[in-house]
């Protein structure tokens, strides 16, 4: 994925995060980012409009990580 | 002036507005006070402040246009008096009375202001104030961020606690939520998902506490034995409201559950009310509430105020045969799908359905609306937190739903019930069944999660 991408990606995180934390691969959307159902589901909405996408939800059960979701949006838009 | 179409939320208000002949539909009211004397000139200032900083408190309606579309604009300036009224000589049950009694008056007219707040001396050694405003201006969650503004502001320059961030523009926050809503690529993701569920489901079914025969009721009264959805009440909208309290230990128990199991509250309560209308109308598989979400995920979303809570079928069919952890994670799926989905205006995709199904006009297919508030109101600063409050919403008398069921815990940890029902539709009794299967049912569930649906609304 191109590195404006990847920017684009960590930027929506921050927006959907509300925290200070260090946006690393092993950060956890739910444990550590505490994104509830809804703002997880939003946060989808968005990488599918910023990105042109479209998610699978039944892969998206999977994403627990920061890495798992960037592994996932490489997949669909390489 | 710059107007602006109004966005999902608002949009929700609006058509009950209409439907109902009455602002008051739309009314929302709250009282936030400590008990301390407060300074009420800085109070003034504070308040004075909060409008200039939150655009949402300055939105005004003109005149519908010639399309009959209601636009809406952001006043520059909040033209209105901040009054002050002295309620201390009551008793407190008497205020609470003309506090009551104020959350039924409308806001009616165009191009004024629509929020009101009003600074209170109240028994008890109480003071605060009073907000009454319309609910296309600000959400629940849009108005408690308000009034935290005020009262920020308020020990800021009191006793020199931080300032409080400035809020995010209500108006930037509008314009993305409209491109997203209007946006021909994700409206049309939306929309073919809804499409492909009546593919698969076909045209929802009512179902009703009170059993069977309102469905069948309804279908006599329009002289449709097919009929699948049922009247509402529109002329008799007196509303009461029946609240129960689960003790701390069972709420601690429920929410356990749900974090050991990954189930959201909201998803699990779902599970719960399907389950006690489904034992009520002789095992129905397909079942619709509507389930309210409050669309803040963003840093700005969550600082613009603004009326953001929108509401969408959560349907599942779900046999009896199946296990009940697993019809949890049903719901949890269909309601997942929900809030991917959930961008396009709701009263769009209230007329897609009429419109696809051909529904008589002022009938529903639900009976039940939830929304699940996690988080307690609370006015919280270093130097007032020691210091009792009192903060209580008023209902604005005009219900426009058979039963709405607002769900949220208390500082003690007991979680509320709250149960706002028409009274020209349903009973107290009612009510009382309503709560007593869902318990009965959810800690069913709990016990025995192995056990299946239909096992369950057998055995409770």
């Amino acid at each position: 994925m191109s590195a404006a991408n990847n920017d684009r990606f960590i930027e929506l995180i921050r927006e959907y995060s509300n925290t200070d934390l260090e946006i690393t691969g092993e950060v956890r959307f739910r444990e550590d980012l505490s994104f509830s159902s809804l703002d997880f589901m939003s946060f989808l909405g968005e990488l599918e409009d910023a990105f042109d996408i479209e998610i699978d939800l039944e892969r998206a059960k999977n994403l627990v990580t920061v890495q798992d979701a960037l592994d996932y949006l490489t997949e669909l838009t390489d | 002036m710059k107007t602006y179409p109004l966005a999902g939320g608002q949009n929700l208000h609006q058509r009950w507005i209409t439907e109902y002949g009455t602002q008051q539909v739309s009314n929302v009211s709250c009282v936030a006070s400590l008990q301390a004397a407060l300074d009420f000139g800085l109070l003034k200032k504070c308040i004075q402040l909060a409008y200039e900083r939150n655009e949402c408190l300055r939105i005004r309606f003109p005149a519908p246009d010639a399309d009959g579309q209601q636009l809406q604009y952001i006043a520059p300036v909040h033209t209105g008096d901040i009054s002050y009224k002295d309620l201390s000589g009551m008793t407190m049950e008497e205020a609470r009375v003309l506090m009551q009694q104020w959350a039924y008056e409308t806001i009616d007219g165009y191009d004024r202001s629509m929020c009101d707040i009003v600074m209170l001396k109240l028994p008890e050694g109480f003071d605060g104030f009073y907000v009454h405003a319309d609910h296309r201006l600000l959400d629940a969650i849009g108005l408690g961020y308000v009034i935290s503004d005020i009262i920020r502001l308020y020990c800021h320059y009191r006793f020199g606690s931080e300032m409080p961030e400035e809020p995010a523009s209500f108006t930037r926050q509008l314009e993305k939520d409209l491109q997203k809503q209007t946006s021909s690529k994700r409206f049309e993701k939306d929309c073919a998902f809804w499409d492909e569920s009546f593919d698969r489901l076909g045209e929802p079914l009512y179902a009703d506490i009170r059993g069977l025969r309102i469905l069948q009721e309804s279908r006599a009264a329009h002289d449709n034995k097919k009929m699948r959805s049922a009247d509402i009440e529109l002329k008799n909208t007196h509303v009461e409201a029946k609240k129960f309290y689960l003790e701390a230990a069972s709420a601690r128990g429920l929410q356990d559950f749900c974090l050991n199991h990954q189930i959201s509250i909201t998803n699990f309560l779902l599970l719960g009310l399907r389950s006690v209308l489904s034992k009520f109308n002789a095992g129905q598989e397909d079942i619709t509430i509507k389930n309210f979400i409050s669309r803040r995920s963003t840093k700005s979303e969550w600082n613009s105020g603004g009326s953001r809570t929108v509401c969408f079928p959560c349907r599942t069919v779900i046999s009896p045969d199946t296990e009940f952890l697993d019809a949890a994670y049903a719901v949890q799926d269909v309601q997942n799908s929900v809030y991917l989905h959930s961008n396009m205006d709701p009263t769009v995709l209230d007329d897609r359905i009429r419109e696809r199904f051909g529904t008589p006009e002022f009938t529903e297919y639900n009976s039940v609306w939830l929304t699940y508030q996690p988080a307690p109101m609370q006015l919280s600063d270093e130097h007032i937190n020691a210091i009792p409050q009192y903060i209580e919403w008023f209902p604005n008398g005009a219900a426009t739903k058979k039963i709405y069921l607002t769900v949220s815990h208390v500082s003690n940890g007991e979680m509320c019930f709250s149960f706002h029902y028409q009274t020209a539709v349903h009973t107290e009794a009612d009510m009382e069944l309503m709560y007593y299967y869902l318990m009965r049912i959810l800690f069913k569930g709990i016990e025995e999660p192995d056990l299946t649906i239909g096992q369950i609304m057998e055995q409770v």
